[in-house]
């Protein structure tokens, strides 16, 4: 079950709030009549509240697969096991050992369902030994919700978070629907407090559902329609229809595309976070407007990059190391990066492109001293040749694709082909190019903010929502081509 | 004032939400969609078993066969959620106008027309089409028929490349027919004769909503089929024009989802074709040429001879002489078909999308008569037989 769908926006997630509120009231109503405490009915109604949020996950994960809920209940209490045993062990040794159970069963997990195929692959390949793929069926989100476990259990060894002693409550952080299968990371620092205890109100639960829906439009209104475009551009070139422009077409499209999709996704997720209490970090923040991969990196999904940053490049010695030490630990990272993106040689290559581009940066001081427009402009670049590679099925697609961009595919510069769609599509690329920047956002809170234009801005934000609403529904409702490119992590 | 503002906001947003929502689960359900011609999913069977069926998906992880209770019951949703046909207009009227795109589900409108986008040409099904023709011909015909070869053009060819629409290459496939379905005599002539259509039509020729052309708008097709293959039609003036009352909304106006308004439709009457007797030749049964109960269905299409048949034999009392025509064709051939009837004493059309080309009855092809391949261009981008 994807957010943008029916079955999500209007069956599973209205019956989510309902039970949720109403169930939690009924029991904290309940415990006071019969005697409880205001403080023992919050506790009653937070438990309620947690179990509520459980249940409709595991329904929400299992509808996907549903095998795998047992895979899920399977890491929960896995986890929630090693932190308990790490809480409980009286030396360091013990501590350690049970970290290491945490660690090795989690990249285990990863590596058996994400990279056996990958790997028997390429080792048929080198060694021209005829193995049988395992044809492994991914679990939906494994490579969140094992990376959430882990932040649990490696935060829990460094003492930074108490060891959570409720299993239920544990496995209401692990498979909170809202970041369960697209992200944002959410560690369990994050979401400590507001797991064992957290407030509502109007505001809040307003905010949440102004983001959901936000994201809910990104996803439908521009991802899905660009995503229309990426298809007639595969379909042209494979009637051999392409242009040189078309490919820029696609590289500009997919580059705006993940964008929308990915951070489309977040918004919901922490709009339905805040609807149920919860505030989850924030994972996107214009990374389009970044003037170098340093910054684009500390704009886009940022929560996997703290993630890394917090895990693996900062217990490696971060950059407080020697300059050769810090290289290595700059390809370990991106290298990891672009693995955990997908099981492919694109993705590897991807997160070492960006490595690279690190290095260069940093060995590189002149260009700072670029004008601002110019490093805009070689930052976005570099990001969308970038993305070209992400999307590729192969090598050898990857390589035909920026070739082709180049004029290196002997293809015309243009063709009726790709005016049709420029014609078609322009309009919905200009509004995504316009959507990328911080220009709608902050126009939206300037005038919020001035005493003259806050009553129309907040009467049009609400009548905003409606059609919205409205506008998806229909979209919704029309097809059911909703791609999500994030899916398969 | 704000924040009441958004209290209020924020309550009448969750109140549409759910009262949809309510709706879609509670609602009453709908078994066809009439705008969009099919049946409606149903909701689903709910066991263990149908819970841990496996769907079927190509290589891109499209399902292509539905078995679990999960991706029916999503289907079940979309097909059952309330004001659909409401809602898919929204869609339509945001993305034409709002978002300025120029087709909507490969449906684009031009001035009143809606029409289909014919892009691309799928080469591998023309080719397998014009090897069918050809197989017939070889099989049948051969010898013993007269053999004629007629493309109708759809009304893409009148409106896409004039409005800046894409469209397959029209004289492309005109040619894979042309050179798919021969056969070369001594001289190097083809025995074969392509009859062009193109200029017989225009854009007015077709319905403004639907595939298909007006049967009061083809006499001239009618007449250059006629001279070709050596007969006979009436004048346009023989004709009288019956207008069905029902208003007709075309297949591309439940695709579109725009607001169109309905079109007339007229039915034509002659002496000679009142006085048709129509049937099936395997069955006997009697076929009307216009039926009138077709009228209240969400097709008024299927008037003519009461919708797709197998075969039809149509046998006219007045004709002059004693030839034969057989005719393959697509629906095009069920408005057309009619209007040639003053030159034959018997017609027979053949739909070979339910009948089997294998397995034809060569008693069609014992009298020399004349036989029509007639086919549209959607058809031909398609599949003509099964």
């Amino acid at each position: 079950m994807v957010f943008s769908s029916i079955p999500f926006l209007y069956y599973f997630l209205p019956a989510v709030i309902i039970s949720y509120f109403l169930m939690s009231w009924l029991v904290s109503g309940a415990v006071r009549l019969f005697g409880g405490s205001e403080r023992t009915g919050h506790k009653a109604s937070i438990f309620t509240k947690n179990l509520i949020l459980l249940l409709f996950s595991l329904l929400f994960y299992g509808w996907g697969e549903p095998v795998y809920v047992f895979l899920m209940i399977g890491t929960i209490l896995m986890f929630w096991g090693c932190g308990i045993a790490i809480g409980a062990s009286k030396t360091q040794g013990m501590r350690l050992f049970w970290l290491i159970v945490s660690i090795v069963v989690s990249l285990g997990l990863l590596a058996y369902f994400k990279y056996t195929n990958f790997f028997i692959d390429n080792f048929i390949k080198i060694t021209g030994m005829s193995i049988p793929l395992l044809n492994v069926i991914m679990p939906i989100g494994i490579s969140f919700y094992t990376f959430q476990c882990l932040s649990y259990t490696i935060d829990v060894y460094r003492g930074n978070v108490k060891v959570q002693k409720n299993p239920m409550y544990f496995g209401t952080y692990v498979a909170l629907f809202p970041q369960l299968i697209a992200g944002p990371i959410v560690r369990y620092i994050d979401v400590e407090r507001e797991i064992n205890d957290r407030q509502h109100s109007m505001e809040m639960f307003r905010l949440g559902v102004r983001r959901f829906m936000v994201g809910l439009g990104k996803k439908i209104l521009i991802t899905n329609n660009i995503a229309l475009l990426i298809n007639a551009f595969r379909d042209a070139v494979g009637i051999s229809q392409g242009s040189v422009l078309f490919y820029w077409m696609y590289a500009l499209s997919f580059t705006l595309s993940i964008y929308f999709d990915f951070s489309g996704y977040s918004d919901m997720a922490i709009g339905m976070g805040k609807m149920f209490g919860f505030n989850f970090i924030e994972n996107f923040d214009h990374p389009y407007m970044s003037k170098s991969i340093a910054e684009f990196w500390r704009r886009w999904h940022m929560s996997l990059g703290f993630w890394f940053r917090d895990y693996v490049y900062i217990p490696l010695g971060g950059n407080r190391v020697s300059k050769s030490r810090w290289v290595f630990n700059t390809l370990v990272v991106w290298l990891l990066t672009g693995m955990w993106h997908g099981a492919n040689w694109t993705f590897i290559l991807w997160g070492l492109l960006y490595a690279v581009c690190l290095l260069i940066e940093k060995f590189v001081p002149a260009i700072k001293k670029l004008p601002a427009a110019l490093r805009h402009f070689y930052t976005f670049f570099l990001v969308m040749l970038g993305f070209v590679l992400f999307n590729a099925k192969d090598m050898g697609q990857a390589g035909s694709d920026i070739a082709c961009m180049f004029g290196f595919g002997n293809l015309p510069f243009v063709n009726d082909v790709t005016l049709y769609y420029l014609r078609s599509f322009g309009v919905l690329l200009i509004v995504a190019i316009i959507g990328a920047t911080p220009l709608l956002k902050n126009t939206a809170n300037r005038l919020a903010e001035s005493p003259r234009w806050a009553t129309p801005v907040a009467i049009l934000e609400c009548l905003f929502l409606v059609v919205l609403l409205l506008i998806c529904t229909g979209f919704l409702v029309d097809g059911s081509f909703s791609p999500f490119y994030y899916n398969n992590f | 004032m704000k924040n009441k503002i958004y209290a209020v906001g924020i309550t009448a947003f969750v109140l549409i939400w759910f009262a949809l929502a309510g709706f879609s689960w509670f609602g009453p359900k709908q078994d066809v969609s009439l705008s969009e011609r099919r049946k409606l999913e149903q909701a689903p069977e709910l066991s263990i078993q149908t819970i841990l069926a496996k769907d079927v998906k190509d290589d891109d992880g499209n399902i292509v066969e539905r078995n679990s209770f999960m991706s029916k019951f999503e289907l079940f949703t979309l097909d059952q959620f309330p004001l659909r046909d409401q809602f898919r207009q929204v869609k339509s009227i945001f993305q034409f106008y709002v978002m300025q795109q120029k087709d909507n589900n490969d449906i684009y409108i031009t001035g009143d027309y809606a029409a289909e986008l014919l892009y691309p040409m799928d080469t591998l099904q023309v080719e397998v089409n014009s090897s069918v023709m050809q197989k017939i011909y070889d099989k049948y015909l051969k010898g013993r028929a007269n053999t004629y070869v007629a493309i109708v053009p759809d009304k893409g060819y009148y409106l896409a490349q004039q409005n800046g629409y894409l469209s397959l290459d029209y004289r492309e496939l005109f040619d894979k027919i042309e050179d798919g379905v021969k056969d070369v005599d001594q001289e190097g002539k083809n025995k074969i004769q392509y009859i062009d259509l193109t200029d017989s039509l225009d854009a007015g020729s077709y319905y403004y909503t639907d595939t298909h052309w007006r049967q009061e708008k083809i006499v001239p097709v009618a007449q250059k089929l006629a001279e070709a293959m050596g007969t006979t039609v009436q004048p346009e003036s023989a004709y009288t024009k019956e207008l069905v009352e029902n208003p007709f909304y075309g297949v591309y106006y439940g695709f579109a989802a725009l607001p169109m308004d309905p079109e007339q439709m007229y039915l034509m009457h002659s002496d000679v074709l009142d006085g048709c007797i129509i049937k099936n030749p395997e069955t006997g049964a009697a076929i009307p040429l216009y039926d009138m109960a077709k009228a209240e269905s969400n097709d008024l299409y299927d008037i003519f001879f009461s919708g797709n048949q197998p075969l039809i034999q149509i046998e006219n009392p007045k004709a002059t002489g004693n030839k034969e025509l057989v005719v393959f064709s697509d629906s095009f051939g069920r408005s057309l078909v009619p209007l040639l009837t003053q030159g034959y004493r018997k017609i027979t059309v053949v739909d070979l999308r339910l009948t089997s080309y294998l397995n034809l009855d060569h008693k069609l092809f014992l009298r020399r008569p004349d036989v029509l391949f007639l086919y549209s261009t959607i058809s031909l981008n398609g599949a003509i037989a099964r």
